[in-house]
Order: structure tokens, then C-alpha cells, then sequence
């Protein structure tokens, strides 16, 4: 899998490591931005009301 | 005749498939735990950094409002003594759905902490401060002002929660007033459905009759959601904002 992106990065050794860095940050910042704020709330750490929230009260 | 060194494409050898397939499950492998290692930091590390910045803004701009809308009671003239002006009105209108409202401080839980407390409790407001039950009462009033936050995640905003003991101070300042609630119950553990906790006179409470009171909820297991903890305030002062006060938090 990563062979295979690597072989098929353009350009010298350099420049392939280059573009597979910015490659690297780019999915990083869709996990942080997208794909991880969307996973968290099935966790249950958001949980903190009773009731949740709907007629907690009288 | 076909050579060996240039086997046709059809017929892959076996062990480079093998060695394909191995190599191909180890990548998998290491892209998964890679990920669980990020979402792990994403978890611990970055929704308490946005929820810092969020809060931030919060108070900013709380603060902004307060300034714009209250210049009587700028900390410039202390002196001046417009005290009994910045009384909570007498009709009991809802706070603005989603919009920070007021500022809590908790000595307990150390002299740099304070939250916004914000009108809602949806997940998406809890995530930049403290969220009130809209349904509960305001500040200061007869009722039960009632406000939940996160025990993990998002800033750990009441990671101590269990340290709170009676006597212990939770202090609530908005545009004109500092409201100092003192603990009286609690912290007790109970079931998310328990909804009676932020009723007017909570029957699990030490209050029996009506009163100022306030409380605060967040999740029991500390990376759970099983049950809930509560504490019970009661209101033991209040003052103008402008003057500060001696509890131990000098904003």
C-alpha cells in the first residue's frame, strides 16, 4: 500500500518524501477536523446531564 | 521460451503473493493502531484545547456584552455606589438559548479555574463551558439554578467534582452581580434518569423547603456515563461585581 503510493509519487527521493509529508498532514487535519469531532460524541464522555436534557425539570 | 527471471504476470510465485499479503496486513495494522493512537490524542489532548479557545471566546465576549451594556458599573468607579441598580429583574425572562450568561468559579477546584456557563445543554454548548437547564431557575432566584458540565474531555472542566465538599464555594458572577453559592449536599451519586436532582427543592437534597438553590451535574464514571454526580448549593451572598471579593478569586 504505502510501496505502492510511493512508487507512484513523482519526482527524486527528496521530493517524494516532500509530497508524502504534506500527504501525512493532510490526512491528519481531515481526522482532526472531520472524521474524529464526528466518531467522539459515540463515545460517552458527552454525557454529563440528567435526563439529557430533554424536561430535566419541572 | 519464457525465461525465468521475467515470470509472466499470471503467474506470480507464490511466496511473492505471500510476502504481498503480509506485508500488505502489517500496513493495515499499523495504519489502525496509528489511528487509534491520534483519535486517542484528538480525545485527551485537542477537544481540551478547542474547548480552552471556545471558553475563551466566551468570556470575551460575555465580558465585551457586559462592558457595553452595563457602563455604570465599570470598574472605574467603584466608589460611585450605583449598587442597588444592577438588581436581577423581578419577572423571571429565560437567558439567551446558547449565549454565555455568566462566569463560575470554584475555589475547590483551584484559583485559576473558571468556566462560562452558557444557556443549554446541548453537547455542542457544553463543549466551549458549562451548560444551565433551561428549565431550571436564574441566577439568584427562587428555584433551582441548575448547570452541568464535563467531568472528561473538552477541558475537563469538573475533573475535581468528587473533591467538592460542603462548605466548599461556588461563586457565579454576571453582568451586575457575584452570587456566592455554598455547598450544603452532595457529591452523590446517581442514575442519569434521576431527573429530580434539578428540581425546585431537590428531594434528595438537605433543602426541605423552597429556596435559592444551585446544582451542578456531571457524568460518575469518570469515562462513563452510567450514572451522574450531583451537589447541591445554596445561595449565601451576593454583591455588586464591580467590587471583587475576598474568596480567593480576584476577577
Amino acid at each position: 500500500m504505502y510501496g505502492w503510493i510511493w512508487r507512484h509519487l513523482p519526482g527524486n527521493a527528496w521530493v517524494r518524501a516532500l509530497i508524502s509529508l504534506v500527504l501525512v498532514l493532510a490526512v491528519v487535519f481531515v481526522l482532526f477536523q472531520y472524521v474524529f469531532p464526528w466518531a467522539e460524541p459515540l463515545l460517552p464522555f458527552n454525557d454529563v446531564t440528567v435526563d439529557e436534557g430533554s424536561g430535566a425539570t419541572p | 521460451m519464457r525465461s525465468r527471471w521475467a515470470p509472466p504476470r499470471d503467474r506470480v510465485r507464490p511466496d511473492v503473493l505471500l510476502r504481498l499479503a503480509v506485508r500488505t496486513f502489517s500496513e493495515v495494522c499499523l495504519t489502525a493502531g496509528t489511528l487509534i493512537v491520534l483519535f486517542v490524542v484528538y480525545v485527551l489532548v485537542w477537544t481540551g484545547v478547542k474547548a480552552d479557545r471556545a471558553a475563551d471566546g466566551e468570556m470575551a465576549r460575555l465580558r465585551d456584552s457586559w462592558a457595553a451594556a452595563a457602563p455604570p458599573t465599570a470598574p472605574a468607579a467603584p466608589a460611585a455606589a450605583p449598587a442597588p441598580a444592577p438588581a436581577p429583574a423581578p419577572a423571571e425572562p429565560r437567558y439567551p438559548a446558547g449565549r454565555a450568561f455568566a462566569e463560575m468559579y470554584i475555589p475547590r477546584f483551584g484559583p485559576d479555574w473558571v468556566r462560562p456557563v452558557l444557556e443549554g445543554t446541548d453537547p455542542e454548548l457544553l463543549k466551549k463551558g458549562l451548560g444551565h437547564y433551561p428549565a431550571t431557575a436564574r441566577l439568584g432566584a427562587v428555584g433551582n439554578f441548575s448547570v452541568a458540565g464535563h467531568r472528561r474531555t473538552y477541558g475537563d472542566p469538573f475533573k475535581d467534582f468528587p473533591r467538592l465538599r460542603p462548605g466548599d464555594q461556588v461563586i457565579l458572577k454576571d453582568a451586575g452581580t457575584r452570587y456566592t453559592y455554598t455547598i450544603r449536599g452532595g457529591p452523590l451519586r446517581t442514575l442519569p434518569t434521576d431527573v429530580a436532582v434539578v428540581e425546585p427543592v431537590p428531594p434528595k437534597s438537605p433543602f426541605t423547603a423552597p429556596g435559592r438553590y444551585l446544582t451542578l451535574t456531571t457524568c460518575d464514571p469518570e469515562w462513563g456515563h452510567s450514572h451522574r454526580l450531583v451537589v447541591w448549593a445554596e445561595l449565601t451572598g451576593t454583591r455588586p461585581a464591580a467590587e471583587g471579593g475576598p474568596e480567593g478569586s480576584s476577577r
